[in-house]
């Protein structure tokens, strides 16, 4: 009887290891489990058209810079600042672009670098602020919100500035048309079948590292079923994508944005300047004390978000065709709706890259659901509002209750009668902590 | 097992590209407009944020009139703050919803290229209702009223009314224009000065300030203040010994703005011109203080986007009485121009008899 009951726990545990272990991917699989929620009610409300191709493509198209700005945000956040200004820098950057290449006749690609490079300029001015004269960034950025909005207006006079074709590719470009006709874009489909192969050898990867390190692995039935579950979705997802309307498949700013999401959840969660960066949002003083250089952090970091912004304003302008008055106008708050839904904290010191980019998807397909439904922006904006209040709500009321999650709130009875049969193992596991501060070695 | 991995990869990606290069090809024929579409079909009505009284009945029109044509009327506002991006986004929402025509208010004519060219390609119609979309190739229609013709009435209801108030010339007047950002200012400007440019080159006219060119009488945002100030200034420079007989103001708004400049100066109200019908400019028309509006009813030009809808529908095509002068920068967009109502105290309770809120202020 009472073996029977711990074998049935321990495979409730290992089911719960699919999402990795450790409290912060249960948290993330708590919005991910939202966002899966959310795309299956608008699928049904939808008949079935939000996960239709054309949806899909220009879910991707519409919401890409959005996300990108949630990269950046989320490690200003961590940081333990804020960023107001990313709408504004958009616009200037994508303005001084668009009358580059009018009136200066800039070729396209010259004129990206000049609007990364503009980016970089801006982000170093205001981290040279906030860093090194120690206004706070709440106030430095408001003040670029004002002072790039303004140089937006006046480099284009207030008009539109169109942008030539070729430019356009980055925010309204698709994978070209190659090889045999298969019914499909080829190129959307090599590419999923590139990130099966990716997704198999990393988990293959991650078992071996943990056995050689010595730490018992799942079993090998949970890896193969999160291995099947994860390549389905992803062979699904690229069938969609290459099976949409002739000359669309999947948009090259969906690119840009996945090699982006990849490098800096790399960057934050394996790299020292990324510990660095939850390290100072963590507890300024302890990391300075342990050697952290905080300003260096703080001024790269508030630089990385400009860069960021720059590329978002030039997507949107190559999408839009052209730079106008009225470009970036309160992306800054999409930006941070989204890193806050996907579990950053407001002190600082704690976020995820791919956690905010759930929390932005969260906020994207609601929005487009909202309206492939017909309703109104007035009531996608009041909807949208109480989406964020309640989802930031959750969290904060489950960490003051010494909860996870929803879903730590469902598991906690096991876990607590589990504790005894299974010690805390200090050993390397596949999932990261997403916090410097120490994690508690209690069940949540 | 990474060996292996990588072979695999790149024997597919070799396969892909050796067994010929026969790429995806059309299937669905692009041309379903010229063959018409169900009865029932989704018609898509995008229009900038609420944030003016004509929109709003705009689409309280569309809604209506779709419902009762039989179509399935998708009529959508841009939120206030971000109305570019949502209108983005709404008119892609449209075209995955399967609509036949999207009729579009544009909020900023300039970006929508890359959407209303993905409407084309999935087959939909697109008409460009009072606002003109630029750089594009993808608009089939555009309807609207003729704004130069509006131009021209003001320049005209000026000459008028200055006759009516004294026999003989010379007239001493002034000219206001609209935003400089806006592509309809200068159109309104145009239409009005190729009335007056001749009366004030033989001397019947006299802008006494000698502001003509519209840089000098731009009334950027079309904000009231700035016509008052700009009027306020005007007087006090040039008018302290002359009379002042006529101005012309390209809408209601600024015209209010004007008389409300000349009254605190304690002068004699001089004919001015307005534009849109707006109640307060009714009533001080009926009061004998505003001269003349322009009545653009907003009524006649949904009607008219239906209608082009309904022709549509049957695979035919819509009629247009302008072919040559909407240039969106790629193509000549096809037009057709309603003409506007020149309305002074005389013909007001008939040209608003339709208009539930203007026709009781008429009595």
């Amino acid at each position: 009887m009472s073996e029977d009951t711990s074998t049935r726990k321990s495979a409730l545990g290992d089911l719960k290891r699919i999402f990795g272990s450790g409290s912060s991917n249960l948290r993330q699989f708590g919005i991910l489990f939202s966002l899966i929620a959310i795309i299956l009610l608008f699928q049904y409300l939808t008949d079935g058209l939000t996960l239709s191709s054309g949806n899909l493509i220009n879910l991707v198209s519409q919401y890409s810079y959005i996300l990108i700005l949630a990269i950046g945000m989320v490690m200003v956040i961590i940081a333990g600042h804020i960023d107001l200004s990313v709408g504004s820098v958009a616009a200037f950057v994508g303005i001084v672009v668009a009358t580059a290449m009018r009136d200066w006749n800039f070729p396209w690609p010259l004129a990206i670098l000049l609007g990364l490079f503009v980016g970089a300029l801006i982000g170093a001015w205001q981290g040279a602020w906030v860093a090194y004269v120690g206004v706070p960034a709440f106030i430095v950025t408001l003040a670029g919100m004002l002072i790039f909005r303004g140089g937006n207006q006046v480099i284009g006079n207030a008009n539109t500035v169109p942008v030539p074709d070729g430019f356009t590719i980055i925010g309204s470009g698709y994978l070209p048309e190659v090889g045999p006709n298969t019914g499909y874009n080829n190129l959307t489909l090599l590419l999923g079948l590139i990130i099966v192969l990716a997704v198999i050898y990393a988990e293959w990867r991650a078992r071996r590292v943990q056995s050689i390190m010595g730490s018992t692995p799942a079993p090998l039935w949970v890896s193969i079923v999160k291995v099947v579950l994860l390549c389905a979705v992803i062979v699904y997802a690229s069938i969609l994508f290459a099976g949409g309307r002739v000359g669309t498949s999947f948009p090259v700013s969906g690119i840009i944005l996945g090699v982006l999401v990849l490098f800096y959840a790399f960057v934050t969660r394996n790299t020292i300047f990324g510990r660095h960066v939850y390290a100072v949002g963590g507890n300024k003083l302890a990391a300075e004390l342990s050697g952290v250089k905080s300003r260096r952090v703080n001024f790269l970091v508030m630089m990385n978000m400009s860069i960021l912004s720059a590329l978002a304003g030039m997507i949107f302008v190559a999408r839009s065709v052209a730079s106008g008055p009225q470009d970036g106008l309160s992306w800054e708050l999409d930006a941070i709706a989204a890193v806050f839904i996907g579990g950053a904290a407001v002190s600082g010191g704690i976020g995820t890259v791919v956690g905010s980019i759930i929390g932005g998807l969260v906020m994207a397909v609601l929005n487009n659901g909202l309206q492939l439904l017909g309703v109104g922006s007035d009531w996608v904006q009041i909807i949208k509002g109480m989406v964020l209040l309640v989802a930031v709500g959750v969290d904060v009321w489950n960490k003051s209750q010494g909860r996870p999650s929803i879903i730590g709130l469902l598991t906690r009875k096991k876990k607590t009668a589990e504790f005894p049969s299974e010690p805390p193992m200090v050993v390397p596991d596949s999932g990261t902590p997403d916090t410097a501060r120490p994690q508690s070695t209690l069940p949540n | 097992m990474r060996k292996i991995l990588a072979t695999t990869a790149i024997a597919a990606v070799a396969l892909m590209a050796l067994s010929g290069c026969s790429t995806r090809t059309e299937t669905a024929g692009g041309d379903g407009a010229a063959a018409g579409f169900a009865e029932d079909s989704v018609i898509g009505v995008a229009l900038p944020s609420k944030t003016s009284e004509n929109w709003v009945l705009a689409g309280g029109l569309f809604e209506d009139g779709l419902k009762e044509a039989g179509y399935k009327g998708d009529v959508q506002y841009a939120g206030a703050s971000t109305t570019v991006k949502d209108q983005q986004d709404q008119i892609s929402a449209m075209v995955t919803n399967g609509a036949k025509v999207i009729i579009i208010g544009a909020a900023d004519g300039g970006q929508l290229a890359t959407q209303v060219q993905s409407a084309r390609d999935a087959g939909a119609i697109v008409i460009a209702y009072d606002r003109l979309i630029l750089n594009t190739e993808a608009v089939d229609y555009y309807v609207a009223y003729d704004n130069f013709k509006v131009g021209e009435l003001q320049g005209q209801a000026l000459l008028d009314g200055l006759a009516a108030k004294k026999a003989e010339g010379p007239y001493n007047i002034e000219l206001f224009s609209g935003s400089s950002d806006d592509a309809n200012a200068p159109v309104f400007f145009g239409g009005a000065m190729s009335v007056l440019q001749p009366k004030i080159d033989d001397g019947t006219l006299v802008v006494a300030s000698d502001q003509t060119d519209i840089k000098q009488t731009a009334t950027a945002g079309w904000k009231a203040e700035n016509a008052q100030s700009r009027m306020d200034a005007l007087l006090t420079s040039t008018y302290s010994d002359k009379t002042l007989d006529g101005v012309l103001s390209p809408n209601d708004t600024l015209a209010r703005a004007i008389i409300t400049s000349v009254k605190a100066a304690g002068k004699d109200i001089p004919v001015v011109t307005g534009q849109d019908s707006e109640v307060e400019s009714v009533k001080s028309i009926m009061a004998g203080e505003q001269y003349s509006t322009i009545n653009k009813d907003t009524r006649v030009l949904v009607d008219k986007a239906i209608e082009m809808v309904k022709v549509l529908q049957k695979g035919d095509t819509p009629e247009v009485n302008d072919t040559e002068s909407y240039d969106n920068g790629k193509i000549v967009v096809p037009a057709y121009l309603l003409p506007p109502v020149i309305v002074t105290k005389d013909n007001a309770a008939k040209a608003y008899a339709n208009d539930p809120t203007l026709a009781p202020l008429t009595e």
